[in-house]
């Protein structure tokens, strides 16, 4: 089975969106630092 | 609010184009740690320099993995931010999450990639349906740190590295 990160633009796809959901979900639960 | 993004953005980007580059360099020590050249050899010795170069790599790389998370956890006991880091509270959630993902990563290359790799690679003998089966694993275990490794640069210094992350 193929899946889309067997491809390099897949991989960088999947590394910078994985990046934004976290740095999001860190922001709505822990109301942003400094 | 827009440079403090964009610095952020150009320290992500700076870790990601670094580590490429000089990670390469790295590798390239690791295999051929003195220069050797290739016409001089013939099929069966080039064949066993390439397998030690291949246990060298993944034995250097595996280790460098441990080496890196046991300095990390050591810096942050240090500084009395273990149980704050871990448990993801206040400021310390930032570190936090790239700490818990480097975490997962050392585990995947361990306990998914390593014994999988062992076989691809013909350090373990397998037949030639296992190892075909072996290597996706691989593949997909290595990718799989690829990927972590983006959100696990920012949180451990990009987005850690000096910018409140109240954007």
């Amino acid at each position: 089975m193929r899946l889309p990160h067997d491809t390099l633009g897949g991989t960088l796809m999947a590394g910078i969106t994985l990046t934004f959901l976290l740095l999001i979900m860190l922001l709505l639960f822990n109301g942003g630092t400094g | 609010m827009t440079w403090a993004l964009l610095d952020t953005l150009a320290r992500w980007l700076h870790l990601l184009g670094i580590l490429t580059w000089m990670g390469h360099n790295y590798a390239n020590v690791i295999q051929h740690p003195r220069y050797q050249p290739v016409a001089a050899h013939d099929e069966a010795s080039f064949a066993a320099m390439i397998s030690g170069a291949l246990k060298r790599e993944h034995g250097t790389f595996r280790y460098a993995s441990l080496i890196t998370l046991a300095s990390g956890l050591f810096m942050l006991w240090h500084r009395g931010l273990l149980a704050d880091v871990l448990s993801l509270s206040g400021d310390a959630a930032v570190i936090g999450i790239g700490v818990w993902i480097g975490i997962i990563m050392v585990l995947n290359l361990w306990f998914v990639l390593w014994p999988h790799q062992k076989k691809v690679l013909g350090f373990v003998p397998v037949t030639q349906e296992e190892r075909v089966r072996c290597s996706r694993i691989t593949f997909l275990s290595s990718r799989t740190n690829t990927i972590l490794s983006f959100p696990a640069l920012f949180f451990m210094l990009a987005g850690a590295h000096g910018m409140p992350l109240s954007l």
